[in-house]
């Protein structure tokens, strides 16, 4: 069981290494773009709240693999010289994007309608009233929700792998390792441990955040 | 009030689900099992072709989207091909009926070992690493390893490959032999040829090396597309069984020997690749050894 790691742990930390590049920079397009698409949903024009609605039914409502070929395999047939990289960051980005559109919708609807008066009667413009009272509640509500959409985001990550893009992530070294040694058993037992390195440590760093952050009602 | 309705519906839709399964799970068993004809051969209940015949099919692991080898006709549905008609050779002197199922390049050795299949036929190149984990049969098609590049790329030959992205699939001899033929080449290794070939019409890939057919099969679905360089390899195509089980593998050749005999295997040949390719071919005539001892 140690033999394959220790024989193959170049592969297997380089696959860790890139799953985790992956999910971070897959993290930040997501958070960037969930909180334009979350303020957009609660935006007074109702064409704007619209376009935020119709932004994550399509978002959440498309399978990742689907997204990952349209964003490879279209969008290069398309003319567009795209590389794997960018499509598994876009792909994974925008897909979970949706996901924290969401959670950060339900956090800003528990900030009380009164702060918001109160904003506003003051004479902040409500993008103003978003940006400086509502959205950091919302983010302070949802730590516990942002970490779970985190943790499903790295094993999301596996389909980037598995998919035309053929990013050499965790699961993928972890299959060439298969594919060279036919320890099956073995080499997935090695990937699923490096995935728990990194959902474990998204959850601790999660629960640092929520002691330290969260708003408790 | 509210809670006991969805708890209602909840069982329902479960109880829905549970008997769907269980429609599936009894489907496809019992009454269609084929009686062997008379001419055939009936063989001990404790050898792997007794219960084949006792289960009355024989589960055979194909590619299905390696034309013309083994793919989905796109009209009828069907999973045809020149694996397949060996298959179904090997059915028929079993009197059973052959159950496709797809093994790619890369869990085809793992469906043998856990029992999912009980034959591979998917353009399986016999080499020692694998004949270390399989059985092999004799080889019932020689392939060439060669490169299939766009019109007007650049790429000439395995030297030329330097510092270009080269498709091949995850778990097939083609992994080992450009990292050896061309260390400098940028390696994509994916599931199946068909997303190779989707990679290098989108551009993605410059070049995909993998046996000489299954390139041929790519240049019938686009004609834009060349063969480049000499042969990188020979591939010996064997059928895989579970490692050791001498009988079956005394029965598989055989078959294949009587296959190759009588005009079966030149009647797929001409079918599956001679009416494209305009070349003629003799059967393999090596043995499983003689193949293993030509790869090392």
């Amino acid at each position: 069981m140690l033999d394959l790691l220790t024989d193959n742990l170049d592969a297997f930390v380089s696959g860790l290494w890139v799953t985790t590049r992956l999910v971070g920079a897959s993290f930040v397009v997501a958070l960037v773009l969930g909180t334009v698409v979350a303020a957009l949903r609660v935006s007074p024009s109702v064409a704007l709240a619209r376009l935020g609605g119709v932004y994550v039914e399509i978002f959440r409502n498309i399978p990742l693999l689907v997204l990952l070929f349209i964003a490879f395999a279209g969008v290069r047939r398309g003319g567009i010289d795209i590389t794997a990289w960018t499509a598994g960051i876009l792909s994974l980005g925008v897909y979970t994007s949706a996901y924290v559109a969401e959670a950060l919708r339900s956090g800003v609807a528990a900030v009380s309608r009164g702060q918001v008066e109160a904003s506003l009667s003051l004479g902040f413009t409500f993008a103003q009233t978003l940006r400086r009272v509502v959205l950091p509640q919302a983010f302070q509500t949802v730590i516990q929700p942002l970490g779970s959409i985190t943790i499903a985001m790295v094993k999301n990550s596996a389909i980037v792998g598995a998919s035309l893009l053929a990013l050499p992530d965790l699961l993928k070294e972890a299959r060439i390792i298969n594919s060279n040694t036919f320890q099956t058993t073995e080499s997935f037992f090695w990937a699923a441990v490096g995935y728990l390195l990194l959902t474990v440590t998204i959850t601790i760093v999660f629960r640092v955040l929520e002691a330290r952050y969260a708003v408790r009602r | 009030m509210h809670t006991s309705r969805w708890r209602w519906l909840l069982t329902a839709a479960l109880a829905a689900i549970a008997l769907g399964l269980m429609a599936v799970g009894c489907g496809g068993g019992g009454d269609d099992e084929a009686e062997p004809a008379a001419d055939v051969k009936q063989f001990p209940p404790d050898t792997t072709m007794g219960r084949i015949q006792e289960e009355g099919e024989i589960a055979i692991g194909v590619k299905y989207d390696v034309p013309p080898f083994g793919f989905r006709n796109p009209t009828s549905g069907d999973i045809e091909g020149f694996d397949i008609d060996f298959g179904q050779a090997v059915a028929d002197a079993l009197g059973v009926e052959p159950r496709f199922t797809e093994a790619i390049s890369d869990n085809r050795i793992p469906f043998i070992q856990d029992g999912t299949v009980d034959l591979v036929l998917s353009t399986m190149t016999i080499n020692p690493e694998r004949a270390e984990e399989i059985g092999f049969t004799d080889p019932y098609f020689i392939a060439r390893g060669r490169i299939l590049v766009p019109e007007g790329s650049e790429i000439t030959d395995v030297q030329t490959l330097a510092g270009k992205r080269v498709c091949t699939a995850l778990g097939s001899t083609y992994e080992d032999t450009l990292r050896e033929q061309a260390p400098d080449a940028e390696l994509r290794l994916v599931d199946t040829y068909s997303e190779c070939l989707e990679l290098l019409q989108n551009g993605a890939v410059d070049a995909i090396s993998t046996d000489d057919v299954i390139l041929t099969g790519m240049i019938i679905q686009d004609d834009s597309l060349r063969l480049v360089g000499d042969d990188l390899t020979i591939e010996p195509y064997g059928g895989g069984f579970a490692k050791g089980d001498e009988q079956f593998s005394q029965f598989l050749n055989g078959v294949l020997e009587d296959y190759k005999g009588d005009g079966r295997w030149a009647a797929a040949y001409q079918e599956w690749l001679g009416q494209f390719t305009g070349e003629k071919q003799e059967p393999p005539t090596e043995t499983v050894e003689d193949a293993l001892a030509g790869a090392s």
